[in-house]
């Protein structure tokens, strides 16, 4: 620290009186969405991992389409594709969602909070780097399982429709997510729901049609939601442009997420009121 | 200056934890009155209520009870302009480390409101005058310790506050960054920046601070200029080593040249109350007594000594004879 420069007082005036939530909440997201981008091994996986299981799921069960319950489909590709969607979002917001936890272990939290902020825009800011990188996904699944033969029946306005539903769905889990961030103040406990979000998956129709399914795995793929949004996302890909695919697979995440952010900001006004 | 003009003022200002048989009073009634341009220094042990005192200053932890003015706005309800004026380093300089050091200061100046056309001056001005722009453009996660620090500092400063407050700002340093980062914070003062520092080190409040206030147990039980504090110790202290077994008869004759001053383990002190002439009477009269002396050091009155005369403990690690000052 020999290099000694005098900092201009004068050029500067003091904080003023109303500084832009706006470009605040901006900030905070493009923080998030970089952070992202700069962690390859929490990024990786979360792309990776549903390209797998598709690719497996498409080699093991290709004769599995032709059982009774299963949709016409021309190949599992185009069935699974949209399991692969939301298992990715699922992880993908999970690492969102501790990094946020990591701000409050580490005090860049305190940070923020000792600035004039907006308060809720730390938790948009999070939520927004999550959504952009739940579209991301979700395009990306698309991009590279299209040379393979995946075909969207919809079309490019299905295409669009998948990704804001894969971007609301980033959006509810990351707020359920950073609840869970904000209540524990913890990256351990937010990690450690990771098994939560993959029994979720499994005891849906994510990778099986739910008239395959019988017993207690049939009852909880009924009354999961994620069945329902998956339904609705899948059959934007393998019947074509409807309503009732259109409403499933952008209502379903839409009410989690306005559920989810609900109960994200009761827990940042807790986590405010408790310091 | 009235009180509501003071920079810093605190009255009556309580932090407790839990209740009933588990209440813990963190903070517990404290008094503070910190002139502007000043730099005063918070000076205790670990858990004393140093940090739950600058959490509650600077509005991330609200008090239990008392009052507190920052910058001439209450901690309490006017919270917001409290944080518009103030620049603060919190311990452990919590910086996010996937980030560079400079997209942190810009973040920072979009934090408190700064026009866009001033976020790269702003940034390079800053970054020049805590030594690290060739570091600029890398992720925090390689910065060294005291890197981290001098950034901390930096984005502490992105709005030119009148009050800073810096929560043990050197500790984990190695000496020559502890020194460079003492230089900044002067230069900041003599620019007019009013400075709440807390430390542990005895040695930094002693060269840094023009006032410090010692706190223990939550309460503050001296406070005033460290050499006034030091000239009401009075008398100098001898610190003798002698073997276990003779420590009750040494205890005996030192106790004969003034009283017995809290000292570490397997060393006796006694605040000489005839000065240092009287070492030489000291040592006869151990000799005499039959008590072998392994080591004997005499220190002036010290910040040590005046917090073992408050609290009747002396500050972790700083009461070695070989480390009087308490640097670590």
């Amino acid at each position: 620290m020999t290099a000694t420069t005098a900092v201009s007082r004068e050029s500067h005036s003091a904080v003023p009186m109303r500084v832009s939530h706006l470009a605040q909440t901006w900030a905070m997201s493009k923080r998030a969405i970089f952070a992202m981008w700069r962690q390859p091994s929490l990024v990786v996986p979360s792309l990776v991992f549903p390209l797998f299981f598709i690719a497996l799921g498409t080699s093991s069960f290709s004769r599995a389409i032709n059982l009774p319950g299963f949709p016409e489909v021309d190949s599992y590709l185009d069935f699974a594709l949209a399991g692969a969607i939301v298992q990715g979002v699922l992880f993908g917001s999970v690492t969102g969602a501790t990094a946020m936890a990591i701000d409050i272990e580490n005090g860049f939290f305190d940070r923020l909070l000792a600035s004039p902020s907006t308060r809720t825009g730390i938790l948009v800011g999070r939520l927004a780097g999550g959504m952009a990188y739940g579209a991301g996904q979700t395009a990306f699944f698309m991009v590279v399982l299209i040379p393979f033969g995946l075909t969207i029946k919809s079309g490019v306005i299905g295409a669009l429709a998948l990704i804001i539903s894969g971007t609301l769905l980033a959006l509810a889990v990351g707020a359920l997510m950073s609840t869970m961030a904000l209540r524990t103040g913890s990256s351990e406990a937010v990690q450690g729901s990771f098994p939560l979000l993959f029994i979720a998956i499994f005891f849906s129709s994510a990778f099986f049609p739910r008239e395959t399914m019988t017993g207690i795995y049939g009852t909880l793929a009924d009354y999961n939601p994620i069945s329902y949004l998956v339904e609705g996302m899948r059959d934007l890909v393998i019947d074509g442009l409807t309503w009732s695919a259109l409403m499933r697979a952008l209502l379903i995440p839409a009410l989690m997420a306005i559920a989810t952010i609900a109960l994200a900001l009761r827990s940042l006004r807790k986590r405010l009121a408790r310091s | 200056m009235s009180d509501a003009e003071l920079p810093i003022f605190a009255e009556g200002l309580e932090k407790y934890f839990g209740s009933g048989d588990e209440l813990v009073k963190a903070v517990d009634g404290i008094d503070l009155r910190i002139e502007a341009g000043e730099i005063f220094g918070f000076l205790g042990p670990n858990g004393a209520g140093k940090s739950t005192t600058i959490r509650m200053l600077t509005t991330l932890l609200k008090p239990t009870g008392g009052e507190a003015r920052v910058a001439g706005f209450d901690i309490a309800r006017q919270a917001d302009d409290v944080r518009r004026n103030i620049g603060v380093a919190l311990q452990d300089a919590a910086i996010d480390p996937l980030m560079t050091g400079t997209e942190l200061l810009h973040l920072q100046a979009v934090l408190y409101g700064l026009p866009k056309n001033q976020h790269r001056k702003r940034a390079g001005e800053l970054l020049e005058r805590v030594g690290l722009t060739a570091a600029a453009d890398r992720r925090v996660g390689t910065y060294s310790g005291g890197m981290r620090r001098r950034l901390d500092l930096a984005l502490s400063l992105i709005h030119e506050p009148s009050v800073l407050f810096l929560d043990e700002p050197t500790t984990g340093l190695d000496p020559m960054s502890r020194i460079s980062l003492w230089e900044e914070i002067r230069r900041l003062n003599n620019d007019g920046t009013t400075v709440l520092l807390t430390t542990q080190y005895l040695e930094e409040a002693d060269h840094l601070a023009e006032r410090i206030a010692i706190i223990d147990d939550g309460v503050i039980v001296r406070k005033g200029r460290p050499t006034e504090l030091k000239a009401e110790v009075g008398c100098p202290t001898l610190f003798v080593s002698v073997p276990a077994d003779a420590q009750e008869c040494a205890t005996e004759v030192l106790e004969r040249f003034g009283e017995i001053r809290p000292s570490a383990e397997g060393s006796l002190g006694v605040g000489l109350t005839e000065g240092p002439g009287a070492v030489s009477a000291v040592i006869r009269q151990l000799d005499e007594a039959g008590v072998t002396v392994k080591n004997l050091e005499l220190h002036e009155p010290s910040l040590d000594d005046v917090f073992a005369e408050a609290t009747g403990h002396r500050l972790e690690g700083a009461s070695e004879p070989g480390n009087p000052a308490g640097a670590e």
